[in-house]
């Protein structure tokens, strides 16, 4: 037996809708091929797809919702603070993740189990508390309608606990608001793909965990010394104090200055006011303290106040990089105050900032273009920069009233009510782009083309690597640094880990290896590691194409191949609709997948054990 | 010279390397919940993290209510007899900081040693939020943070020879001449 640490081999299996709580084994095998966290999550979403006969409607009780530490998670070594949430995504119809920091992934592996999934349906509002493996579940219907703040505060007193860690829902999720999003340690969320709306829609209000328990480590001796070597590298770097000070704010001077920050809904990818919405901005007069995720020394996280004016007294945990562009520029904001606010009113009502700022951004563009008509609005005159109209329109979303009601269906939705959308609003698989335009980058257009949960820019972020040193690069060169990308980014995810400190500060990868070998006691080779995520990526694949996926959802945006941006060192730049089309039947070639990116059938075959 | 281990919360971020450090130090295991340290979130604003660790009392209340004598302070260190103690528990009720931690898989309470002076979560904090100091100075900090409110002092940058410098100046209001 090749795993000596690193899992407790226990799952607990939570059915809401007879009550039952069950613990099981988790076979080695099973740990040994999807390591944790999103391996963990696809590999059982996959097994109750097979079980439905792949009729699974995202929102109903037949959807297993898997919440999944990595081996790593919660290790004295840097930045340990992941954790996965898995299940079929609302806003996609397909497979989805979103993993969230601070510490609630340690606290529930201290709880004693690897896996956490939840399936069924409550039947009235209902936390799970988990305190040391036992598993409860506890109606509380007065929290319905509370917001996310608020509920985690009523559940430390109702439970009388400090040291609990709390992942929970805002009015947004229980209103099934497609992008709603998953709440944990006051100001951490699981963002993408929807979580929260699936935990509404079973009436699950709030995952409430607590645990003592020893996280096993095969040989701490050995982690210590390759942590403490890990961690003297980012001390050295000469960005890391940088990055403790700005945190992911410094990326909006750096996407201003490529050409990459989008700004009126992607018309333009400068904004001339970014100096009122960078980071410079936030040190000058907004941030009171800093915020890490578990055993991070980086801590990007940022607390906010707004001393004086309209917003004064708003305190938020961020804003990052991503909230600061699709709050801001991507709407035309440029008083940071103002997008304080929204960001603490998408935490408290729980929706996804990035989602929320992608699609204003599009209704707005589409009431300039008259495609939307001031009564589809309710009559509210918004405009780009309208701060109050804005924030309004979060708050009708998340309770669902009025136009509010249609844009919490999602990008679909809003396409198919108003078609002429389509050309308006950046989504690929009916998930709203993040902040990186990709217009400028043909890598980057392909990752967000190809990634399994829609245009999120976890899976592949290449667009700095090509601004910096790409622009002569063959189609090879891209799909290669997509397919890399593609396979290490999500082995973080698999491991329990954040991708920042390799990726901004250029943490030589091969560290995980050795954290891996310390930790679990298997000899694994990076590469070999890698094989293992992208098998899983193969899987999100599958389970993608059995869900009614094919060629043409691996698409780019409308405006990413028709309408270049307006001004900025991009101006101009579009991606060729055909020179997509093969670099994509290229990528396909290079992973294996037939011109229908179907994987062969042996891919499928390998996943049925 | 006994130094003190002084916290400074503004600076802690709250990503809880020292819990692990110390747990590791003097259990070789890694667990936040069996270290003397621990970073304490304080509601409703989730705005300031306090790492809790003893503060070595001079006149320790631990050590008072402690019925076998068990804790006993030693050149600045307030530490605990693994003979003596019966782990009672009633020194972690007495703490006024509930700096003394207790678990059940532990037969004794968990108690900052210092690591002997040399304090591993201080040498881990990546933010200085955890430093030693000696006695005298504690508190400078805040006399000098204090006397910036008192009189406003503003600051400005400017550039001499390609050097950034800065002065801090106080701003007297118009109506106060």
């Amino acid at each position: 037996m090749s795993i000596k640490g690193g899992y407790f081999k226990k799952g607990l299996h939570i059915d809401l809708g007879t009550g039952n709580a069950d613990s099981w084994d988790i076979p080695d095998s099973f740990i040994e091929k999807y390591i944790g966290g999103r391996g963990f999550g696809a590999k059982l979403v996959w097994d109750n797809l097979k079980k439905h006969d792949f009729q699974i409607n995202p929102l109903g009780p037949e959807n297993l919702m898997v919440v999944a530490p990595g081996p790593l998670t919660g290790i004295y070594l840097p930045s340990s603070g992941k954790c996965s949430f898995v299940a079929i995504s609302p806003a996609t119809g397909l497979y989805g993740d979103s993993s969230v920091g601070g510490s609630f992934g340690i606290e529930l592996r201290q709880t004693g189990i690897d896996i956490l999934s939840i399936a069924g349906k409550a039947s009235e509002l209902s936390v799970i508390f988990i305190d040391n493996s036992r598993a409860k579940i506890i109606p509380m219907p007065e929290l319905k309608g509370k917001s996310c703040l608020e509920t985690e505060g009523i559940i430390r007193e109702h439970l009388d606990t400090t040291s609990a860690h709390i992942a929970v829902i805002g009015p947004a999720g229980e209103n099934m608001v497609k992008f709603a999003c998953v709440n944990a340690d006051w100001g951490r969320q699981a963002g993408r793909t929807g979580f929260g709306a699936i935990m509404g829609s079973k009436k699950l209000k709030a995952i409430v965990v607590r645990g003592h328990q020893d996280l096993p480590v095969h040989d701490v001796s050995g982690l210590m010394e390759e942590a403490d070597k890990a961690y003297k590298y980012l001390k050295e770097h000469k960005y890391f104090r940088m990055w403790q000070q700005e945190g992911l704010m410094n990326v909006v001077e750096y996407a201003n200055e490529k050409g990459i920050l989008p700004a009126y809904n992607f018309k333009d990818t400068i904004f001339a006011r970014h100096k009122q919405i960078n980071g410079g901005a936030m040190l000058a007069d907004y941030k009171i303290g800093d915020s890490a995720c578990f055993s991070c020394s980086m801590c990007c996280g940022n607390i906010c106040l707004v001393k004086s004016g309209k917003y004064m007294g708003t305190v938020v945990e961020g804003p990052e990089y991503e909230t600061c562009a699709m709050l801001g520029s991507n709407l035309g904001i440029d008083n940071f105050a103002a997008i304080l606010s929204a960001n603490r009113q998408c935490d408290e009502l729980g929706i996804d900032t990035i989602s929320t700022g992608n699609i204003i951004g599009a209704v707005i563009e589409g009431y300039e273009k008259g495609i939307l008509s001031l009564s589809d609005l309710d009559g509210s005159d918004i405009s780009w920069g309208n701060e109050d109209a804005i924030l309004e329109l979060i708050s009708k979303i998340a309770y669902r009233q009025g136009i509010g009601n249609i844009i919490a269906g999602g990008a679909h939705h809003v396409i198919k009510k108003w078609p002429e959308m389509d050309k308006i609003l950046l989504q690929v698989k009916g998930l709203e782009q993040s902040a990186y335009d990709s217009r400028p980058g043909g890598s980057m257009a392909l990752a967000y083309a190809t990634s399994d949960i829609g245009a999120h820019h976890s899976r592949a972020w290449t667009i700095a690597k090509e601004m910096e040193e790409g622009q002569n690069w063959s189609d090879e060169e891209k799909i290669e640094i997509v397919i890399y990308h593609q396979k290490l980014r999500p082995l973080f995810d698999m491991l329990g880990v954040c991708r920042l400190p390799w990726i901004e500060l250029g943490l030589n990868e091969k560290h995980y290896e050795n954290f891996y070998r310390y930790v679990t006691g298997n000899q694994m080779l990076l590469e070999q590691l890698l094989d293992l995520s992208d098998s899983v990526f193969n899987l999100t694949r599958l389970i993608n194409i059995r869900l009614g996926m094919n060629r043409k959802d691996d698409s780019i945006p409308y405006k990413v191949w028709a309408n270049p941006p307006l001004s900025g060192p991009n101006a101009g730049r579009i991606i060729d609709q055909n020179n997509f089309q093969e670099l994509l039947s290229l990528y396909y070639m290079k992973r294996g997948w037939d011109q229908n990116g179907l994987p062969q059938v042996k891919v499928e075959n390998s996943f049925n054990d | 010279m006994p130094e003190r281990l002084a916290v400074i919360p503004e600076l802690c971020s709250g990503c809880r390397i020292c819990e692990v450090a110390c747990a590791i130090k003097h259990f070789g295991l890694n667990n936040p919940k069996k270290a003397a340290i621990r970073v304490v979130l304080a509601y409703p604003h989730p705005v300031m993290r306090m790492p809790i660790v003893c503060c070595q009392c001079k006149v320790p209340v631990c050590a008072k209510v402690c019925p076998t004598d068990a804790l006993r302070r030693n050149n600045g260190i307030v530490s605990l007899s693994e003979e003596d103690c019966i782990s009672c528990l009633k020194c972690v009720e007495a703490c006024p900081f509930g700096a003394i931690y207790a678990h059940e898989d532990c037969d004794l309470p968990i108690k900052c040693d210092m690591c002997s002076g040399d304090p591993e979560c201080v040498k881990k904090c990546p933010l200085g939020a955890l430093r030693l100091i000696p006695e005298d100075t504690i508190g400078e900090s805040k006399r000098i943070n204090n006397i910036l409110s008192y009189t406003q002092m503003k600051e400005i940058e400017f550039y001499e020879r390609g050097e950034k410098k800065i002065i801090h100046y106080a701003e007297i209001g118009k109506e106060e001449l």
